[in-house]
């Protein structure tokens, strides 16, 4: 198998699609409200979303994510083919690529960064990386990566975050003794290949960045890319203070806008009001083990979680809490998951038959129990809420049980939670993460449910060698097929990423991975 | 007054003692680990037992709390967990705004509170009196958030007298955003306050030593300021300073609203994330802070009346 990416496509058209053509302006600096800040810009050592979603502006990879997350693009490395056995990559890299402080990236840059990511010692992404065994360049353009075994997902791989290019020199020549300590120092300024240079960062306030002169891509007109000149991110943890700073043009973007306030934006004429397809999925995971906390558990009895999948009316669920946003799920990942299968809402709405599975179950008259959910959190409320009433109807009594993050994650892995809600958001364009945590039960007992099915173990461990993408497709299909009927969740809805945008801002996108992507935006002069 | 001071002071030194010790146990009882809290769903075991291993949290309790009290003893308070910065630095960084804050809304407060205190105890019963009281009443009653968003409302994206939250830089520009987050933490302080001053001047209005100096021919004025305010004065200003820890939890919510980066908001995301140094760091300030503000208070309170330090 040969999987060539034609060098002549340059990263523009890829993404022209996305914008009109030719009117793009340059200059200007645009200001972007987030809810919060981010914490450690170290790709390989940080662990949390706020960091991820933003660093694609410092630091980029290999190989990229299409805009819609389900192909691959050229990044810094312009074509790739992967050997006939599966377990050798060949990639050339892009050439006159230079980090924002002006020195070349090498191929020395390139196999430091790749070692660095896959050190099983550091941080929590190595394993997107387990199959590497050696990275090696021929020559000064040229960088091969041997794998343990054929590994399906290689160049998915080679476009998650923790895989970008640093600069070895800049990073080593950081104070500190060890890894960690240098990349605290790295990460407050942060060198990469990407279109923006961190200039200062006032923690919990501002970040604000300057366009790299040295940005390898060009732009429409020809010239180097970012079109802007400076991004500032400002820290608005209010929802409704985000949204007023934006109605008042203090500033020119706003991420996280509550669903409830999505339509009145949409109706604004000074807003574009933008939902990027996201990955995002929203579930109640449910504990099935036997007993919990030595009392038999109801939820152990497949007919009981039938029931209350039927009984949960999801397409109400999508209009009283995401305000029609959302959409119900058709698999438990989310439709812009490569290889998703399932065309229909899994357990469509249907009364009778939840009383009919309940009448059958070991629980014909019904059962007590707690859901667990995020203190503060309106969207957890307003599901439970609509939960509690639903159930009412098959003999079901919720009792809502409000706590922090922390704590509910670990009752939650401690496995002595009965139910709680639940997100999730890939980290890779491919469906082997979300079901290594779903589904495959050696990961984290699928969900830390207790959930087992020795068919998923065995589909999942075989899909992680099978090069074949066709034969790969389909046992991720026969994987959704188990997990979807009879899996630990309710699978409630998926949902876009819920930008407000000054009408001035074009070319800007959010991949359904998450990253905001600000190479191509332009604001009218 | 001198060994008075002194005496506080040394009182100070117990205090910040047990709340060190309360804060490190606090913080550990809470279920959840910094680990967990930041990996949340995605965590896996081995990932959260490398963590808490690195951070030092898998040792015995004793002996965390040993090396905590060494490098508090050395001015030092250890790293954020998430920020990855020193907790001396955040604070440096931080506290300073929610102590600007704070102060400005206590002042204020005291602003709007002294003279309408006056109104309506002089014109006690009257419209003016109701008037004054029923909008303190309003002012008290109104949720903190709601008030701040509706004074963003308002005076930030309608009239753009000011910012529609953040900080600005410089210090003239940083109190000019900190002007509307004040006053809305004022109102429910200067509500109290008003309440309270507005009875012990009436306590105080008629008492004989006021009738005495009336009758005694000094000017109404100086009757006012010297004999009633004076004395009025002792128990709203033991009410102040206990109100200021009240105007600090606040802040946290004020600090949210209007985007202010300040202690407050550190303190909760720290809680949240299990960030322990910088959660232990924090209150160990905060309580020195309100400690200090104490003893300020009360050297007020003993000028006022040289009674008290008795």
């Amino acid at each position: 198998m040969k999987i060539v990416a034609a060098a002549a496509l340059s990263v523009t058209a890829l993404l022209g699609g996305l914008s009109a053509v030719s009117a793009q302006e340059r200059g200007g600096v645009m200001t972007y409200g987030r809810y919060t800040d981010s914490l450690f810009l170290d790709p390989v050592l940080n662990d949390a979303n706020v960091d991820i979603w933003v660093m694609t502006n410092f630091y980029e990879t290999l190989i990229m994510s299409s805009p819609d997350g389900m192909t691959l693009k050229p990044g810094l490395a312009t074509e790739w083919s992967v050997n006939e056995a599966g377990d050798e990559v060949t990639l050339k890299l892009r050439e006159g690529v230079k980090f924002s402080d002006g020195t070349p990236m090498t191929t020395e840059d390139v196999i430091w960064s790749l070692n660095r990511a896959k050190n099983p010692d550091n941080g929590i992404w190595n394993f997107i990386l387990a199959s590497v065994d050696t990275v090696t360049a021929p020559d000064a353009g040229t960088i091969v990566i041997k794998l343990k075994y054929p590994d399906p997902t290689i160049l998915a791989a080679l476009s998650v975050f923790n895989t970008a290019i640093m600069p070895k020199a800049a990073f080593e020549a950081m104070p500190g003794e060890t890894d960690a300590e240098k990349a605290q120092e790295f990460g407050k300024h942060p060198i990469g290949t990407g279109p923006f240079v961190l200039t200062s960062w006032d923690r919990g306030s501002s970040m604000k960045m300057t366009r790299n002169e040295y940005y390898w891509a060009k732009g429409a007109d020809g010239k180097p890319l970012p079109y802007l000149d400076g991004l500032n991110f400002e820290v608005i943890p209010d929802d409704a203070t985000r949204i007023l700073k934006l109605q008042s043009g203090d500033i020119d973007g706003a991420e996280f806008i509550p669903f409830a306030r999505v339509g009145e934006l949409k109706a604004d004429p000074n807003i574009k009001m933008e939902l990027f397809p996201g990955t995002r999925v929203w579930d109640i995971i449910m504990n099935v083990r036997p007993e919990i906390n030595g009392k038999p558990n109801p939820l152990a009895d497949e007919k009981v979680r039938q029931a209350m999948n039927y009984a949960a009316n999801k397409e109400a669920l999508v209009q009283v809490v995401t305000y029609g946003v959302g959409t119900p799920l058709t698999s438990f990942m989310a439709s812009s998951t490569p290889m998703h299968s399932g065309d229909k809402p899994l357990f469509p709405y249907d009364l009778e038959k939840a009383k009919a599975l309940m009448a059958e179950s070991g629980y014909p008259d019904g059962f007590k129990i707690s859901i667990l959910t995020i203190a503060g959190n309106q969207d957890d409320l307003g599901i439970t809420t609509a939960l509690q009433q639903m159930w009412k109807a098959i003999g079901i009594d919720l009792e809502i049980r409000q706590v922090d993050n922390a704590s509910r994650t670990e009752q939650y892995r401690a496995g002595t939670f009965e139910m709680r809600t639940g997100g999730w958001t890939n980290d890779i364009s491919d469906p082997s993460q979300i079901t290594s945590y779903f589904a495959y039960s050696p990961t984290i007992d699928a969900l830390h449910s207790g959930w087992k099915n020795a068919e998923v173990d065995k589909l999942f461990e075989e899909s992680q060698k099978e090069m074949d993408p066709v034969k790969r497709a389909e046992q991720f299909a026969r994987i959704q097929e188990i997990f979807n009927a009879t899996g630990p969740t309710i699978p409630l809805y998926e949902t876009p990423y819920p930008v407000a945008l000054s009408q001035k801002v074009n070319g800007f996108y959010q991949i359904p991975l998450g990253n905001n992507i600000f190479t191509e935006t332009w604001l009218d002069q | 007054m001198a060994s008075y001071i002194a005496r506080r002071l040394l009182q100070l030194i117990p205090t910040v003692l047990f709340i060190l010790i309360v804060v490190f146990a606090l913080v550990r009882l809470l279920p959840g680990d910094p680990a967990s809290a930041i990996l949340g769903d995605r965590a896996v075991d081995a990932d959260v037992e490398r963590i808490n291993r690195e951070l030092g949290l898998d040792r015995p309790l004793v002996v965390q709390f040993g090396v905590f009290v060494k490098s508090v003893a050395t001015g030092d308070l250890g790293d954020s967990i998430h920020l990855k910065l020193p907790v001396t630095t955040l604070i440096a960084d931080r506290l300073p705004v929610t102590i600007m804050l704070t102060v400005m809304a206590a002042l204020i407060a005291v602003v709007m509170a002294v003279p309408l205190a006056f109104v309506a105890a002089l014109r006690r019963g009257t419209a003016a009196d109701s008037t004054v009281r029923g909008a303190f009443q309003v002012g008290l009653s109104m949720p903190v958030f709601y008030l701040g968003l509706i004074l963003l409302t308002v005076f930030g994206a309608k009239l753009r007298w000011f910012p529609v939250g953040g900080y600005g830089e410089g210090f003239v520009d940083n109190l000019y955003h900190l002007f509307l987050p004040a006053v809305t933490l004022a109102f429910s302080l200067s509500a109290i306050l008003m309440r309270n001053l507005r009875s012990a001047i009436i306590g105080v209005i008629d008492a004989e030593y006021v009738q005495f100096a009336r009758s005694k021919g000094l000017a109404p004025k100086l009757v006012l300021f010297r004999h009633v305010l004076r004395n009025a004065l002792i128990s709203t200003v033991a009410l102040f300073g206990l109100s200021i820890g009240t105007l600090l939890s606040g802040a946290v919510i004020t600090e949210t609203v209007f985007a202010i980066p300040g202690a407050g908001r550190l303190m909760v995301d720290s809680i949240y994330g299990r960030d322990y140094p910088v959660v232990q760091g924090l209150t160990i300030a905060l309580a020195v802070l309100v400690s200090v503000t104490f003893l300020l208070t009360d050297l007020v309170q003993v000028w006022l009346d040289p009674r008290v330090s008795r």
